[in-house]
Protein backbone atom coordinates (compact mmCIF):
# COMPACT_ATOMS: atom_id res chain seq x y z
CA UNK A 1 0.00 0.00 0.00
CA UNK A 2 1.38 3.07 -0.92
CA UNK A 3 1.11 6.30 0.66
CA UNK A 4 0.64 9.63 -1.58
CA UNK A 5 3.23 11.84 -1.58
CA UNK A 6 3.97 14.84 0.54
CA UNK A 7 6.94 16.75 -1.16
CA UNK A 8 5.91 20.09 0.69
CA UNK A 9 5.95 18.22 4.26
CA UNK A 10 7.92 20.39 6.32
CA UNK A 11 9.37 18.73 9.00
CA UNK A 12 13.23 19.42 9.22
CA UNK A 13 14.60 22.07 11.29
CA UNK A 14 15.07 25.84 11.19
CA UNK A 15 15.19 26.49 7.00
CA UNK A 16 17.39 29.61 8.71
CA UNK A 17 20.15 26.73 10.13
CA UNK A 18 19.66 24.50 7.65
CA UNK A 19 22.12 25.32 4.39
CA UNK A 20 23.45 21.88 4.90
CA UNK A 21 22.23 20.33 1.57
CA UNK A 22 19.99 17.28 2.75
CA UNK A 23 17.97 19.51 4.20
CA UNK A 24 18.27 22.57 1.37
CA UNK A 25 16.84 20.18 -1.05
CA UNK A 26 13.72 20.21 1.03
CA UNK A 27 13.63 23.64 0.96
CA UNK A 28 12.41 23.90 -2.53
CA UNK A 29 9.25 21.32 -1.49
CA UNK A 30 7.51 23.78 0.31
CA UNK A 31 3.96 23.75 -1.12
CA UNK A 32 4.38 27.73 -1.53
CA UNK A 33 5.07 30.60 0.90
CA UNK A 34 2.32 29.97 2.65
CA UNK A 35 3.32 26.72 3.97
CA UNK A 36 7.08 28.09 4.11
CA UNK A 37 5.48 30.91 6.70
CA UNK A 38 3.78 28.08 8.88
CA UNK A 39 6.32 25.97 8.88
CA UNK A 40 8.50 28.99 10.16
CA UNK A 41 5.76 29.64 12.83
CA UNK A 42 6.03 26.56 14.03
CA UNK A 43 9.64 26.30 14.21
CA UNK A 44 9.75 29.72 16.28
CA UNK A 45 7.24 27.81 18.34
CA UNK A 46 5.13 31.51 18.11
CA UNK A 47 1.37 32.05 17.38
CA UNK A 48 0.09 32.74 14.30
CA UNK A 49 -2.27 35.29 15.94
CA UNK A 50 0.79 36.66 17.52
CA UNK A 51 3.58 36.90 14.88
CA UNK A 52 6.89 38.24 15.73
CA UNK A 53 7.21 39.84 12.09
CA UNK A 54 10.74 41.06 12.38
CA UNK A 55 12.19 37.12 13.25
CA UNK A 56 9.66 35.52 10.43
CA UNK A 57 10.44 37.76 8.09
CA UNK A 58 14.60 37.76 7.85
CA UNK A 59 13.98 33.76 8.54
CA UNK A 60 11.67 33.87 5.31
CA UNK A 61 14.49 36.16 3.44
CA UNK A 62 17.58 33.74 4.31
CA UNK A 63 15.28 30.65 3.71
CA UNK A 64 14.34 32.45 0.12
CA UNK A 65 19.06 33.00 -0.35
CA UNK A 66 18.91 28.55 0.48
CA UNK A 67 16.78 28.24 -2.67
CA UNK A 68 18.70 30.93 -4.53
CA UNK A 69 22.05 29.40 -3.71
CA UNK A 70 20.55 26.16 -4.69
CA UNK A 71 20.28 27.23 -7.72
CA UNK A 72 16.62 26.66 -7.39
CA UNK A 73 14.16 29.40 -8.65
CA UNK A 74 12.60 31.31 -6.90
CA UNK A 75 8.99 31.34 -7.48
CA UNK A 76 7.43 34.80 -7.87
CA UNK A 77 4.97 34.07 -4.77
CA UNK A 78 7.53 33.90 -2.89
CA UNK A 79 9.44 36.71 -4.02
CA UNK A 80 5.12 38.41 -3.65
CA UNK A 81 5.29 37.19 0.59
CA UNK A 82 8.57 38.94 1.19
CA UNK A 83 7.16 42.25 -0.16
CA UNK A 84 4.24 41.55 2.18
CA UNK A 85 6.38 41.14 5.01
CA UNK A 86 8.30 43.89 4.34
CA UNK A 87 5.58 45.99 3.88
CA UNK A 88 3.48 44.81 7.01
CA UNK A 89 7.00 44.72 9.22
CA UNK A 90 7.10 48.60 7.80
CA UNK A 91 3.63 48.90 9.06
CA UNK A 92 4.64 47.34 12.42
CA UNK A 93 6.99 50.68 12.99
CA UNK A 94 4.62 52.90 12.46
CA UNK A 95 2.29 54.13 14.85
CA UNK A 96 -1.69 53.53 14.20
CA UNK A 97 -2.90 56.10 12.05
CA UNK A 98 -6.09 55.81 13.29
CA UNK A 99 -7.54 56.47 9.39
CA UNK A 100 -9.50 53.27 9.33
CA UNK A 101 -12.80 53.76 9.63
CA UNK A 102 -13.65 50.45 10.83
CA UNK A 103 -10.27 49.76 13.06
CA UNK A 104 -9.68 46.68 11.28
CA UNK A 105 -6.31 47.99 9.67
CA UNK A 106 -4.96 48.56 13.41
CA UNK A 107 -2.86 45.25 13.44
CA UNK A 108 -1.00 45.07 9.46
CA UNK A 109 -1.05 41.09 10.44
CA UNK A 110 -4.74 40.44 10.20
CA UNK A 111 -4.84 39.85 6.93
CA UNK A 112 -1.87 37.72 6.44
CA UNK A 113 -2.77 35.54 9.76
CA UNK A 114 -6.15 35.11 8.65
CA UNK A 115 -4.87 33.45 5.35
CA UNK A 116 -2.05 31.34 6.92
CA UNK A 117 -5.10 30.60 9.07
CA UNK A 118 -7.29 29.22 6.40
CA UNK A 119 -4.51 27.81 4.30
CA UNK A 120 -3.71 25.70 7.59
CA UNK A 121 -7.20 24.51 7.44
CA UNK A 122 -7.12 23.22 3.86
CA UNK A 123 -3.88 21.73 4.93
CA UNK A 124 -5.17 19.95 7.55
CA UNK A 125 -8.50 19.10 4.79
CA UNK A 126 -5.64 17.64 2.70
CA UNK A 127 -4.36 14.91 5.57
CA UNK A 128 -7.80 13.91 6.16
CA UNK A 129 -8.32 12.79 2.28
CA UNK A 130 -4.60 11.21 1.79
CA UNK A 131 -5.66 9.24 5.22
CA UNK A 132 -9.32 8.55 3.37
CA UNK A 133 -9.32 4.39 2.14
CA UNK A 134 -9.06 5.49 -2.03
CA UNK A 135 -10.52 3.70 -4.61
CA UNK A 136 -7.78 2.48 -6.72
CA UNK A 137 -5.01 2.52 -4.13
CA UNK A 138 -6.72 1.00 -0.99
CA UNK A 139 -9.76 -0.49 -2.19
CA UNK A 140 -11.35 -1.44 -5.75
CA UNK A 141 -14.36 -1.73 -7.09
CA UNK A 142 -16.43 -4.55 -8.36
CA UNK A 143 -15.80 -4.84 -11.94
CA UNK A 144 -19.19 -4.90 -13.74
CA UNK A 145 -18.91 -4.17 -17.83
CA UNK A 146 -21.90 -1.54 -18.55
CA UNK A 147 -24.45 -2.79 -21.12
CA UNK A 148 -24.64 -0.98 -24.60
CA UNK A 149 -26.91 1.79 -24.54
CA UNK A 150 -30.45 0.70 -25.34
CA UNK A 151 -31.05 1.98 -28.66
CA UNK A 152 -35.07 2.41 -29.83
CA UNK A 153 -36.46 -0.96 -31.26
CA UNK A 154 -37.64 1.14 -34.13
CA UNK A 155 -33.99 2.13 -34.82
CA UNK A 156 -32.37 0.54 -37.95
CA UNK A 157 -29.06 -0.41 -38.20
CA UNK A 158 -27.37 -1.35 -41.16
CA UNK A 159 -27.21 -4.87 -41.39
CA UNK A 160 -23.62 -6.47 -41.72
CA UNK A 161 -22.61 -9.10 -44.28
CA UNK A 162 -22.92 -11.81 -41.53
CA UNK A 163 -26.89 -11.14 -41.58
CA UNK A 164 -27.47 -11.46 -44.96
CA UNK A 165 -25.48 -14.66 -45.36
CA UNK A 166 -27.69 -15.91 -42.49
CA UNK A 167 -30.69 -14.38 -44.17
CA UNK A 168 -29.03 -16.27 -47.24
CA UNK A 169 -28.89 -19.37 -45.61
CA UNK A 170 -32.39 -19.72 -44.17
CA UNK A 171 -34.13 -19.10 -47.57
CA UNK A 172 -31.99 -21.67 -49.04
CA UNK A 173 -33.19 -23.92 -46.30
CA UNK A 174 -36.53 -22.68 -47.14
CA UNK A 175 -36.30 -23.55 -50.71
CA UNK A 176 -35.53 -27.38 -49.72
CA UNK A 177 -33.89 -29.68 -51.85
CA UNK A 178 -35.58 -29.83 -55.32
CA UNK A 179 -38.12 -32.64 -55.47
CA UNK A 180 -37.72 -33.74 -59.00
CA UNK A 181 -34.34 -35.51 -59.61
CA UNK A 182 -31.53 -34.07 -60.73
CA UNK A 183 -31.10 -32.40 -64.50
CA UNK A 184 -27.57 -30.60 -65.58
CA UNK A 185 -28.65 -28.13 -67.89
CA UNK A 186 -26.90 -24.46 -68.23
CA UNK A 187 -28.69 -21.86 -66.69
CA UNK A 188 -27.72 -18.35 -68.64
CA UNK A 189 -28.13 -16.34 -65.29
CA UNK A 190 -25.59 -13.62 -64.66
CA UNK A 191 -24.99 -11.25 -61.41
CA UNK A 192 -24.97 -8.36 -63.89
CA UNK A 193 -28.37 -9.32 -65.28
CA UNK A 194 -29.64 -10.13 -61.45
CA UNK A 195 -28.12 -6.88 -60.63
CA UNK A 196 -30.78 -5.20 -63.31
CA UNK A 197 -33.87 -6.96 -61.67
CA UNK A 198 -33.12 -5.72 -58.01
CA UNK A 199 -32.69 -2.13 -59.36
CA UNK A 200 -35.61 -2.35 -61.25
CA UNK A 201 -37.90 -4.06 -58.25
CA UNK A 202 -36.52 -1.07 -56.28
CA UNK A 203 -37.62 1.55 -59.03
CA UNK A 204 -41.08 0.26 -58.30
CA UNK A 205 -41.01 0.01 -54.45
CA UNK A 206 -38.75 2.29 -52.19
CA UNK A 207 -38.10 -0.90 -49.87
CA UNK A 208 -37.72 -4.80 -50.32
CA UNK A 209 -37.20 -7.45 -48.02
CA UNK A 210 -33.83 -9.18 -48.74
CA UNK A 211 -35.97 -12.55 -49.14
CA UNK A 212 -38.55 -11.10 -51.20
CA UNK A 213 -35.53 -10.22 -53.84
CA UNK A 214 -34.40 -14.06 -54.15
CA UNK A 215 -37.07 -15.09 -54.90
CA UNK A 216 -38.77 -14.57 -59.20
CA UNK A 217 -41.37 -11.97 -59.52
CA UNK A 218 -43.99 -15.18 -59.52
CA UNK A 219 -43.00 -15.99 -55.96
CA UNK A 220 -41.66 -19.57 -57.46
CA UNK A 221 -38.68 -21.18 -55.99
CA UNK A 222 -35.79 -20.49 -58.09
CA UNK A 223 -32.81 -22.73 -59.20
CA UNK A 224 -29.76 -22.10 -56.86
CA UNK A 225 -27.57 -20.54 -59.42
CA UNK A 226 -30.23 -17.71 -59.30
CA UNK A 227 -30.01 -17.84 -55.28
CA UNK A 228 -26.63 -17.15 -55.59
CA UNK A 229 -26.49 -14.97 -58.31
CA UNK A 230 -28.87 -12.52 -56.64
CA UNK A 231 -27.27 -12.57 -53.52
CA UNK A 232 -23.88 -11.79 -55.34
CA UNK A 233 -26.14 -9.26 -57.05
CA UNK A 234 -26.72 -7.32 -53.75
CA UNK A 235 -23.56 -7.42 -52.01
CA UNK A 236 -22.21 -6.02 -55.55
CA UNK A 237 -24.84 -3.08 -55.57
CA UNK A 238 -24.29 -2.48 -52.12
CA UNK A 239 -20.40 -2.11 -52.69
CA UNK A 240 -21.10 0.18 -55.51
CA UNK A 241 -23.83 2.28 -52.43
CA UNK A 242 -26.83 1.84 -55.27
CA UNK A 243 -28.84 0.27 -52.40
CA UNK A 244 -28.03 0.15 -48.29
CA UNK A 245 -29.39 -2.97 -46.11
CA UNK A 246 -31.02 -2.40 -43.28
CA UNK A 247 -32.19 -4.79 -40.11
CA UNK A 248 -34.36 -3.52 -37.25
CA UNK A 249 -32.83 -4.02 -33.94
CA UNK A 250 -34.44 -5.80 -30.74
CA UNK A 251 -34.49 -3.47 -27.55
CA UNK A 252 -31.28 -5.01 -26.10
CA UNK A 253 -29.60 -3.77 -29.66
CA UNK A 254 -28.82 -7.15 -31.55
CA UNK A 255 -30.05 -6.98 -35.16
CA UNK A 256 -33.57 -8.83 -35.24
CA UNK A 257 -36.13 -9.39 -37.92
CA UNK A 258 -36.48 -9.13 -42.09
CA UNK A 259 -33.49 -7.39 -43.61
CA UNK A 260 -34.73 -4.70 -46.36
CA UNK A 261 -32.85 -3.59 -49.21
CA UNK A 262 -33.46 0.29 -50.25
CA UNK A 263 -32.60 2.24 -52.82
CA UNK A 264 -29.97 5.01 -52.35
CA UNK A 265 -30.79 8.40 -52.58
CA UNK A 266 -28.09 9.20 -55.45
CA UNK A 267 -28.25 9.77 -59.47
CA UNK A 268 -31.46 8.68 -61.15
CA UNK A 269 -32.05 5.18 -61.93
CA UNK A 270 -30.99 5.59 -65.12
CA UNK A 271 -27.34 5.75 -64.30
CA UNK A 272 -28.01 2.43 -62.27
CA UNK A 273 -27.78 0.30 -65.68
CA UNK A 274 -24.80 2.30 -67.10
CA UNK A 275 -22.88 1.88 -63.82
CA UNK A 276 -23.81 -2.23 -63.77
CA UNK A 277 -22.65 -2.24 -67.35
CA UNK A 278 -19.17 -0.29 -66.89
CA UNK A 279 -18.14 -2.76 -63.77
CA UNK A 280 -19.39 -5.93 -64.38
CA UNK B 1 -41.22 -12.95 -0.62
CA UNK B 2 -38.56 -14.48 1.36
CA UNK B 3 -35.91 -12.11 3.26
CA UNK B 4 -33.05 -14.01 2.03
CA UNK B 5 -34.08 -14.37 -1.51
CA UNK B 6 -33.97 -10.84 -1.03
CA UNK B 7 -31.00 -10.60 0.03
CA UNK B 8 -29.01 -12.41 -2.62
CA UNK B 9 -31.49 -9.79 -5.47
CA UNK B 10 -29.82 -6.91 -3.58
CA UNK B 11 -26.28 -9.07 -3.66
CA UNK B 12 -26.59 -9.39 -7.33
CA UNK B 13 -27.56 -5.99 -8.49
CA UNK B 14 -25.34 -4.23 -6.34
CA UNK B 15 -22.32 -6.56 -7.94
CA UNK B 16 -23.67 -6.13 -10.97
CA UNK B 17 -24.17 -2.66 -11.43
CA UNK B 18 -21.44 -0.64 -13.85
CA UNK B 19 -21.64 1.87 -11.18
CA UNK B 20 -22.92 2.38 -7.71
CA UNK B 21 -26.39 1.71 -7.92
CA UNK B 22 -28.84 4.07 -6.06
CA UNK B 23 -30.92 3.12 -3.10
CA UNK B 24 -34.27 3.62 -5.43
CA UNK B 25 -33.00 2.00 -7.43
CA UNK B 26 -32.10 -0.60 -5.87
CA UNK B 27 -35.47 -1.02 -4.12
CA UNK B 28 -37.31 -0.75 -7.03
CA UNK B 29 -35.63 -3.65 -8.84
CA UNK B 30 -36.33 -5.86 -5.77
CA UNK B 31 -39.74 -7.44 -5.24
CA UNK B 32 -41.94 -5.67 -3.11
CA UNK B 33 -39.07 -3.63 -1.05
CA UNK B 34 -39.08 -0.07 0.27
CA UNK B 35 -36.05 1.78 -0.12
CA UNK B 36 -35.64 1.77 4.04
CA UNK B 37 -35.97 -1.82 3.69
CA UNK B 38 -33.17 -1.73 0.77
CA UNK B 39 -30.70 -0.21 2.76
CA UNK B 40 -31.46 -2.98 5.85
CA UNK B 41 -30.58 -5.31 3.16
CA UNK B 42 -27.40 -3.88 2.28
CA UNK B 43 -26.50 -3.29 6.27
CA UNK B 44 -27.22 -7.54 6.38
CA UNK B 45 -24.92 -8.07 3.68
CA UNK B 46 -22.56 -6.22 4.98
CA UNK B 47 -22.83 -7.59 8.52
CA UNK B 48 -23.23 -11.23 6.41
CA UNK B 49 -19.55 -10.47 5.07
CA UNK B 50 -17.56 -9.58 8.26
CA UNK B 51 -19.32 -13.04 9.70
CA UNK B 52 -17.91 -15.04 7.00
CA UNK B 53 -14.58 -13.40 6.56
CA UNK B 54 -15.06 -11.82 3.13
CA UNK B 55 -12.71 -9.73 1.19
CA UNK B 56 -15.19 -7.19 0.24
CA UNK B 57 -17.79 -4.78 1.98
CA UNK B 58 -20.79 -2.73 0.56
CA UNK B 59 -19.91 0.97 0.15
CA UNK B 60 -22.26 4.01 0.22
CA UNK B 61 -20.10 6.00 -2.72
CA UNK B 62 -21.45 8.96 -4.67
CA UNK B 63 -25.31 8.42 -3.93
CA UNK B 64 -25.02 3.84 -4.97
CA UNK B 65 -24.12 0.89 -3.12
CA UNK B 66 -20.64 -0.66 -4.53
CA UNK B 67 -18.63 -3.62 -3.52
CA UNK B 68 -15.25 -3.22 -2.83
CA UNK B 69 -12.48 -5.11 -1.82
CA UNK B 70 -11.03 -4.36 1.72
CA UNK B 71 -8.04 -2.35 1.85
CA UNK B 72 -6.36 -5.27 3.75
CA UNK B 73 -6.05 -6.67 0.19
CA UNK B 74 -4.88 -3.78 -1.24
CA UNK B 75 -1.25 -4.72 -2.19
CA UNK B 76 -3.00 -7.65 -3.83
CA UNK B 77 -5.19 -6.34 -6.18
CA UNK B 78 -3.08 -3.40 -6.74
CA UNK B 79 -0.34 -6.07 -8.35
CA UNK B 80 -3.32 -7.31 -10.27
CA UNK B 81 -4.20 -4.04 -12.22
CA UNK B 82 -2.91 -2.70 -15.42
CA UNK B 83 -2.93 0.75 -13.53
CA UNK B 84 -0.49 2.22 -11.37
CA UNK B 85 -2.07 2.39 -7.94
CA UNK B 86 -3.64 6.40 -7.49
CA UNK B 87 -1.17 9.01 -6.58
CA UNK B 88 -2.41 12.21 -5.90
CA UNK B 89 0.70 15.34 -4.74
CA UNK B 90 0.18 17.70 -1.81
CA UNK B 91 -0.83 20.18 -4.29
CA UNK B 92 -2.99 18.17 -5.84
CA UNK B 93 -4.79 17.04 -2.13
CA UNK B 94 -4.58 20.78 -1.13
CA UNK B 95 -6.32 22.14 -3.87
CA UNK B 96 -8.72 19.26 -3.75
CA UNK B 97 -9.62 20.52 -0.27
CA UNK B 98 -9.91 23.91 -1.09
CA UNK B 99 -12.18 22.88 -4.10
CA UNK B 100 -14.27 20.69 -2.31
CA UNK B 101 -15.26 23.14 0.30
CA UNK B 102 -15.66 26.20 -1.73
CA UNK B 103 -17.23 24.74 -4.41
CA UNK B 104 -18.03 26.41 -6.87
CA UNK B 105 -14.28 28.43 -6.66
CA UNK B 106 -12.75 30.15 -9.26
CA UNK B 107 -9.01 29.47 -9.84
CA UNK B 108 -8.04 33.22 -8.10
CA UNK B 109 -10.12 31.85 -5.14
CA UNK B 110 -7.93 28.72 -5.11
CA UNK B 111 -4.55 30.78 -5.81
CA UNK B 112 -5.11 33.10 -3.34
CA UNK B 113 -6.14 30.78 -0.20
CA UNK B 114 -2.82 28.06 -0.81
CA UNK B 115 -0.70 31.36 -2.47
CA UNK B 116 0.69 29.39 -5.36
CA UNK B 117 -0.33 29.46 -9.19
CA UNK B 118 -3.01 26.88 -9.40
CA UNK B 119 -3.45 26.11 -13.20
CA UNK B 120 -0.67 23.19 -13.65
CA UNK B 121 -2.91 20.82 -10.52
CA UNK B 122 -6.33 22.10 -11.55
CA UNK B 123 -5.33 20.73 -15.08
CA UNK B 124 -4.09 17.62 -13.47
CA UNK B 125 -7.40 17.23 -11.52
CA UNK B 126 -9.79 18.01 -14.65
CA UNK B 127 -8.00 15.01 -16.37
CA UNK B 128 -8.33 12.65 -13.25
CA UNK B 129 -11.83 13.89 -13.44
CA UNK B 130 -11.79 14.92 -9.69
CA UNK B 131 -12.67 17.90 -10.82
CA UNK B 132 -15.01 19.83 -12.81
CA UNK B 133 -16.05 22.39 -14.70
CA UNK B 134 -19.14 24.24 -13.32
CA UNK B 135 -19.49 26.87 -15.16
CA UNK B 136 -18.88 30.55 -15.31
CA UNK B 137 -19.05 33.28 -11.85
CA UNK B 138 -20.93 36.16 -13.89
CA UNK B 139 -18.43 38.47 -12.83
CA UNK B 140 -15.95 40.44 -15.67
CA UNK B 141 -13.54 38.28 -17.25
CA UNK B 142 -16.10 35.50 -16.14
CA UNK B 143 -13.55 32.69 -14.97
CA UNK B 144 -14.44 29.59 -14.56
CA UNK B 145 -15.63 27.91 -11.42
CA UNK B 146 -14.12 24.60 -10.12
CA UNK B 147 -16.21 21.78 -8.54
CA UNK B 148 -15.18 18.19 -7.18
CA UNK B 149 -16.89 15.65 -9.26
CA UNK B 150 -18.92 12.35 -8.96
CA UNK B 151 -15.50 10.96 -8.91
CA UNK B 152 -13.93 12.71 -6.47
CA UNK B 153 -16.83 11.17 -4.02
CA UNK B 154 -15.98 7.87 -5.44
CA UNK B 155 -12.19 8.08 -4.87
CA UNK B 156 -12.48 9.34 -1.45
CA UNK B 157 -15.61 6.69 -1.09
CA UNK B 158 -17.89 9.68 0.46
CA UNK B 159 -21.45 9.14 -0.09
CA UNK B 160 -22.05 12.43 -0.87
CA UNK B 161 -19.99 15.84 -0.01
CA UNK B 162 -21.78 16.85 3.02
CA UNK B 163 -20.57 13.62 4.40
CA UNK B 164 -17.35 15.31 4.39
CA UNK B 165 -16.08 16.54 8.18
CA UNK B 166 -16.75 20.37 8.24
CA UNK B 167 -14.00 22.60 8.84
CA UNK B 168 -15.25 23.27 12.34
CA UNK B 169 -15.68 19.33 13.08
CA UNK B 170 -11.64 19.02 11.69
CA UNK B 171 -10.57 22.14 14.00
CA UNK B 172 -12.16 20.12 16.87
CA UNK B 173 -9.87 17.23 16.13
CA UNK B 174 -6.66 19.49 15.74
CA UNK B 175 -4.34 19.18 18.51
CA UNK B 176 -3.60 23.40 18.30
CA UNK B 177 -6.70 24.10 16.06
CA UNK B 178 -7.65 27.42 16.34
CA UNK B 179 -11.52 26.23 17.00
CA UNK B 180 -12.37 29.73 18.66
CA UNK B 181 -11.07 31.84 16.26
CA UNK B 182 -12.88 30.99 12.84
CA UNK B 183 -15.16 28.40 13.58
CA UNK B 184 -16.98 28.18 10.07
CA UNK B 185 -16.48 28.27 6.46
CA UNK B 186 -18.33 31.45 5.94
CA UNK B 187 -16.59 33.34 8.90
CA UNK B 188 -12.95 32.51 7.09
CA UNK B 189 -13.89 33.69 3.87
CA UNK B 190 -15.43 36.98 4.97
CA UNK B 191 -12.57 37.69 7.47
CA UNK B 192 -9.47 37.19 5.11
CA UNK B 193 -9.82 37.91 2.11
CA UNK B 194 -13.34 39.93 1.08
CA UNK B 195 -10.95 42.52 -0.71
CA UNK B 196 -9.39 40.02 -3.25
CA UNK B 197 -12.47 37.75 -3.73
CA UNK B 198 -14.68 39.10 -6.90
CA UNK B 199 -17.70 37.77 -4.84
CA UNK B 200 -18.53 35.66 -1.75
CA UNK B 201 -19.19 32.10 -3.49
CA UNK B 202 -22.59 31.93 -3.15
CA UNK B 203 -23.63 30.77 -6.99
CA UNK B 204 -25.98 28.08 -6.19
CA UNK B 205 -24.75 24.93 -6.58
CA UNK B 206 -26.60 22.50 -5.38
CA UNK B 207 -25.73 19.06 -4.16
CA UNK B 208 -27.20 17.35 -7.10
CA UNK B 209 -24.58 18.86 -9.24
CA UNK B 210 -21.90 17.72 -7.40
CA UNK B 211 -22.86 13.67 -8.47
CA UNK B 212 -24.09 14.54 -11.66
CA UNK B 213 -21.26 13.61 -13.80
CA UNK B 214 -20.91 10.39 -14.00
CA UNK B 215 -17.64 9.27 -16.07
CA UNK B 216 -15.79 5.61 -15.57
CA UNK B 217 -12.12 6.74 -17.14
CA UNK B 218 -9.28 5.76 -15.38
CA UNK B 219 -7.65 8.42 -12.82
CA UNK B 220 -4.57 7.07 -12.62
CA UNK B 221 -2.16 9.21 -14.40
CA UNK B 222 0.72 10.36 -13.72
CA UNK B 223 1.59 12.91 -10.86
CA UNK B 224 2.38 16.13 -13.34
CA UNK B 225 5.56 17.04 -12.14
CA UNK B 226 6.42 20.59 -10.95
CA UNK B 227 2.66 21.19 -10.15
CA UNK B 228 3.51 22.87 -7.35
CA UNK B 229 7.23 23.58 -7.16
Amino acid sequence: MSTPAFPGEPDSGPPADASGSPYAVKLALFEGPLDLLLHLIRVNEVEITDIPIARISEQYLATLEVIRDLDLDVAGEFLLMAATLAWIKSRMLLPPDGLDPDGEGSDPRAELVARLLEYQRFKQVAGELAERRWLGRDVFEAHAAPLEPRPQSEREVEAGVFELIEAYRRVLVRAGPSATPHEVEVETVTVRERMRVVMKALELRPSLEFTECLFTSERELPSRPIFIATFLAILELSRLAALRIYQGVDERGGPQGPIHLRRSDGPGSGAWGEQIAEVM
Amino acid sequence: MERSEQLSIAEALILASPEPIPLQRLASLIPSCKPAAARALVDELNAEYVMRGRAFEIWEVAGGFQLRTLPAFASYVQASQPERPLRLSQAALETLSVIAYRQPVTRAEIEYVRGVDADAVLRSLLERHLVRIAGHREVPGRPLLYATSRRFLEVFGLARIEDLPTLRELAELAPEGPASAHPTLDSVVSGSDAEERSGHAADEDDAEAWVEEADGESFDDEDPSGESH
